[in-house]
């Protein structure tokens, strides 16, 4: 018998990680704000693609055992980053509701490490209906006082819904693509985002906006008030040295003009400065 | 396009024979050790034909319980079981949950690309 998938997943060392940059952007200039840690699975297999990685582990539930180990490996990946940048990382709600000592894991690895804890954001996922809403809140409150910001992740699907907003309070409200496509020509969608937006506010936090795929879209949006934004129309995910060589690392890093490397491909173009806006 | 078919036997050397045969007679071939690992795989990839071991005893399943699967969602996939036993009995019920063909092992590498062809071709 062949090692068992599952087994592959639970070791950190057989799982390589990518970075998108997310950027803050606002007339008079932008800047790499965060970057989100994405895990892709063994290289050259099918589930190097990380929808079927995690479709695999959900039918196994075996969400906490893999998220440990995506930790340990965006750990052992941002190893190699300028320590002043803000790395996002992905969590199943499922894990944060049934691991009680989830929060003590992430401490206890990133300290083994030296890395500073307030650098990171944790990025809540939910693909389950249920969870143990007091088990999560707990354990988003033991990450916050460590000093990690706390996400939620495809805002306005599925279970990330109002209920999930108002238990999680995020700092960060991401905006799932759904509602970001198309949003320059469809009244429905620009209204569900400022409401959004304006619950934000309320809440203390920031949309992010997800998906992106015009110009014209990140008008419209920062006109309604976003000012961060992940799309790969800005720049794709990519590896440490694909970061490197787009400039993306430094400490007045911006969004891609120009890029020089083998994976040019993932970074877009952005000029705003005919729209006055931005750049 | 290719043909993507889609393997699972609980035994190794038995799945690395079908997939060389089946690659090299053109098409795409995937195997899955798992239900949950298959069912992930048949979610995102159009196979056109899935060829399972009715017995996975080292695997924790069997092969009905896949083409339950594949039959519950309604999936265009034509599938074959390859069994150790010829029962009508048997053939019957898994023709009633959804299966397409079947062989008798042992299976006949020329046999095995036959049926494949012949149903990547037939499929709707």
């Amino acid at each position: 018998m062949k090692r068992p998938l599952l087994d592959t997943f639970r070791d950190p060392r057989k799982l390589s990680v990518r970075f998108q940059p997310i950027f803050h952007i606002k007339e008079g200039g932008s800047r790499v704000d965060s970057l989100e840690a994405l895990i892709r699975g063994p290289l050259g297999t099918n589930f190097e693609r990380a929808d079927l990685l995690f479709d695999y582990v959900r039918r196994k539930k075996a969400e906490t055992a893999v998220d440990q180990s995506c930790v340990v490996a965006i750990f052992d990946a941002i190893s190699n980053l300028p320590s002043h940048f803000r790395v996002n990382i992905n969590v199943h709600a499922s894990t944060l509701g049934k691991d009680p000592s989830f929060a003590d894991f992430f401490r206890t690895e990133a300290q083994k490490r030296s890395l500073a804890l307030d650098r990171f954001t944790a990025e809540i996922v939910e693909h389950s209906p249920t969870y143990n809403v007091p088990a999560l809140l707990y354990t988003i409150r033991r990450l916050r006082d460590s000093g990690i910001r706390i996400a939620l992740d495809d805002v306005g699907l599925g279970h990330s819904n109002y209920r999930m907003m108002l238990d999680c309070r995020p700092d960060y409200f991401k905006l799932d693509a759904y509602f970001v496509r198309g949003l320059s020509t469809d009244p429905d969608r620009r209204a569900v985002v400022r409401s959004i937006v304006s619950f934000a506010k309320s809440m203390g936090g920031c949309v992010v906006a997800e998906g992106a795929e015009s110009q014209e879209c990140l008008v419209t949006l920062a006109k309604m008030g976003v000012e961060l934004f992940q799309a790969n129309l800005l720049c794709g995910a990519l590896s440490i040295e694909g970061l490197r060589a787009n400039s993306l690392l430094g400490a007045s890093a911006s969004v891609p003009l120009t890029t020089t490397t083998t994976e040019k491909r993932n970074v877009g173009r952005f000029e705003y400065q005919d729209q006055k806006l931005l750049v | 396009m290719r043909d993507r078919i889609l393997i699972i036997d609980d035994d190794d050397q038995l799945v690395d024979a079908y997939t060389e045969y089946l690659s090299q007679r053109g098409f795409q071939v995937d195997c899955a050790q798992e239900l949950e690992e298959a069912q992930t795989l048949l979610a995102y990839f159009p196979y056109s034909v899935v060829v399972t071991d009715l017995r996975l005893s080292k695997l924790g399943f069997g092969g009905l319980d896949l083409v339950k699967h594949i039959r519950e969602q309604s999936l265009p996939i034509r599938i074959i079981v390859i069994t150790a036993y010829g029962w009508p009995e048997l053939k019957s019920e898994l023709s009633v949950q959804g299966a397409d063909a079947f062989l008798r092992k042992p299976v006949r590498l020329a046999e095995l690309g036959e049926a494949v062809c012949d149903l990547a071709g037939a499929r709707a």
